[in-house]
């Protein structure tokens, strides 16, 4: 459960101070699958760091599974990342010198979880996304939407509370996007709780819900379809 | 974090360096010579350095054993071997001599008088100058210093003041250069005729192998018109009596002087031990200053390594974003870059080591130049260099630790 209150959060560009959030308010259950949409400038970059603990908002309140996430110390935040986020990127981000399994285990590193372990639980993650035969690979030897799929294993591994995806099909064609899409949605189906960032409005219909930023405000919450339950 | 964990954190750093260390070799091994070539030319050096203080000592032990000598002259501090006493007045008398004689076998086992002049030697068409040396049969003895041909001048030439010459090794390839049998030749000393009985060894000092060695008894007939002596050699009965020997003497030649202390004293005394201390101390200081002048090579390497650590983490920046938004810490950053820096330092010091031992080695063996590693320059120089990696790698690991996730991410 993720609940977001009065979020404000300003920068300062040179002279000027920009609004990036000025006052947003957001609630994601548990084992929701929305989307947050809006054009650039709109603040959905900033809100996705502020959800995934990069960064703090100057006022507000952020609750992220029960805890006051707002003002964490950078090592709490460290943590609270470790243990409750899920990243997807873009540019999906994986270290270009390890290969895929490797590249799965990292999150457990840093939790000090033992080299056994993290072979059993991130073996077990590449083989849920369909990657089985790919787990000694480099990044550089797999395809985009197969890079993806590591990425999304590696969100996984450390079971976080939410599954937070930064235009995770923006690198891919469109029929590998849909694949990733679906994949999203199967993980949802599981009980992953699910965040999507986006500016295609095809995408973000596939969301739950659907929440449209606009100037550093939440402009519309849209419930597309019912809840599963 | 727990024990086990901070173990797998170590572990896993160590990993990730050598990973890394080893995905760019070439510019692994750049970053690293400057500490291997620090390390071993601290090894290399020191080894150097107390090579040669092995070499003077072992020299100085050929002086002849428990070595003393009242020199003519007025005192000085330190007590270095003075190459020539030729041009200083003897001042040391025939009383001073029976004096010294008169100490018991357990101080004064024997005595040379020994006194010296620049001479022409001349032998058939050549001509020589060699250092010609007055003493008695004794001073071969004393001076650990004997003939390798022939034999030295007896009791009997000395007694009947014969003009008898043993020749320094240096003087006898000068004056007979085709090698031949010099016994029994004439040679001619500032004019007087001398019979060659012997040639002396080689020692590798000037003044003794330049040297034209005859009866003192005939030197100061012929030679030099003077009754004293420059210098008396002395040996001492034994190491531990050599410093209250030395005093006793000291004493009884200032008495004889009426002198009221050493400093107005027209003698000095010194002894192979404080000639023994001195030089070693000499050499000592000399392997500190070649082991401190590779020491600042060592700390050049370690700003080598801080510049690659400093590039590296710039070129990793989008890997210490990803690190940290899957739940890296800043002193997991922290860790893992000093991991490395160490790892690099410690890699180039046991390189260092092995290159070390190896020039010392390769300089005894083939530059004819005594070296001796000593095991204290070995873990001083590693040890400086794991410091120099943790220093040097501190600041590029901290920038690495305190870059902002969001930026590091969007880092291209």
């Amino acid at each position: 459960m993720i609940v977001l209150t009065d979020i404000y959060k300003q920068y300062r560009m040179g002279p000027n101070t920009v609004t990036a959030l000025g006052g947003v308010s957001l609630e994601v259950p548990t084992g929701a699958f929305a989307a947050i949409v809006g054009p650039s400038g709109s603040g959905k970059s900033t809100l996705m760091n502020i959800i995934g603990c990069l960064d703090t908002p100057d006022s507000g309140s952020y609750r992220l599974a029960g805890e006051e996430a707002a003002e964490l110390s950078d090592n709490r935040r460290s943590e609270v990342r470790n243990r409750h986020i899920g990243f997807v990127f873009q540019a999906f981000n994986l270290l270009t010198r390890a290969n895929a399994l490797e590249n799965v285990e990292l999150p457990l590193i840093y939790r000090g979880v033992g080299a056994r372990r993290r072979r059993e639980v991130a073996t077990q993650m590449l083989e849920r996304v369909g990657l089985a035969d790919r787990m000694h690979h480099l990044p550089s030897e797999l395809s985009g939407g197969q890079r993806q799929r590591v990425a999304i294993a590696r969100a996984l591994v450390g079971n976080p509370s939410i599954l937070l995806a930064d235009e995770p099909t923006g690198a891919l064609d469109t029929a590998t996007g849909e694949e990733i899409l679906s994949l999203f949605e199967k993980l949802n189906a599981e009980g992953m709780t699910v965040l999507l960032v986006t500016h295609e409005p095809e995408l973000a219909a596939r969301a739950e819900t659907v929440v449209r930023l606009l100037d550093g405000g939440v402009s519309a919450i849209e419930n597309t379809k019912e809840r599963r339950s | 974090m727990n024990a086990e964990s901070q173990l797998i954190m170590l572990w896993e750093n160590g990993a990730i360096s050598i990973r890394s260390i080893l995905a760019n070799r070439g510019r692994s091994f750049l970053t690293a010579l400057g500490v291997i070539i620090g390390v071993a030319s601290v090894i290399t050096l020191t080894a150097l350095g107390q090579g040669a203080r092995i070499s003077v000592e072992e020299r100085l032990g050929t002086l002849g054993a428990n070595l003393m000598i009242v020199y003519s002259g007025e005192p000085r501090g330190t007590s270095l071997v003075r190459p020539r006493t030729t041009n200083i007045r003897p001042t040391l008398t025939a009383d001073d001599l029976a004096m010294i004689e008169s100490f018991p076998e357990e101080l004064v086992v024997m005595t040379a008088p020994e006194s010296s002049l620049s001479g022409q030697l001349k032998f058939e068409n050549r001509n020589v100058t060699a250092t010609v040396i007055g003493t008695h049969p004794n001073y071969t003895e004393i001076r650990n210093f004997a003939p390798i041909y022939g034999s030295f001048f007896g009791e009997s030439d000395l007694e009947n003041r014969r003009n008898v010459v043993a020749l320094g090794a240096e003087t006898y390839r000068e004056l007979f250069p085709d090698g031949r049998d010099p016994l029994g030749s004439t040679v001619r000393i500032n004019g007087f005729p001398f019979r060659v009985v012997g040639i002396m060894e080689e020692k590798g000092s000037p003044s003794q192998d330049a040297s034209a060695i005859i009866p003192f008894s005939t030197f100061r007939r012929s030679l030099s018109g003077e009754d004293r002596y420059a210098m008396i050699n002395i040996q001492a009965g034994s190491p531990e009596v050599m410093y209250d020997l030395q005093e006793q003497i000291e004493q009884a030649l200032l008495a004889a002087r009426r002198l009221p202390s050493i400093e107005l004293a027209d003698f000095y005394i010194a002894n192979q031990m404080d000639l023994i201390g001195t030089v070693t101390e000499v050499a000592d200081t000399f392997t500190l200053l070649l082991g401190g002048i590779a020491a600042i090579s060592l700390l050049v390497g370690g700003i080598g390594i801080m510049n690659i650590m400093l590039v590296s983490v710039t070129e990793r920046t989008r890997e210490i974003g990803i690190r940290m938004a899957l739940g890296a810490k800043s002193s997991h950053l922290m860790a893992q870059f000093l991991t490395e820096a160490v790892i690099l330092s410690a890699a180039g010091g046991g390189i260092g080591i092995a290159v070390g031992y190896g020039l010392a080695w390769g300089l005894q063996r083939f530059g004819g130049l005594l070296t001796s590693v000593t095991p204290d320059s070995v873990v001083i120089a590693f040890s400086f260099a794991l410091v120099i990696g943790l220093f040097f790698g501190g600041y590029p690991a901290y920038r690495a630790s305190r870059l902002n996730p969001i930026e590091a991410l969007r880092y291209e």
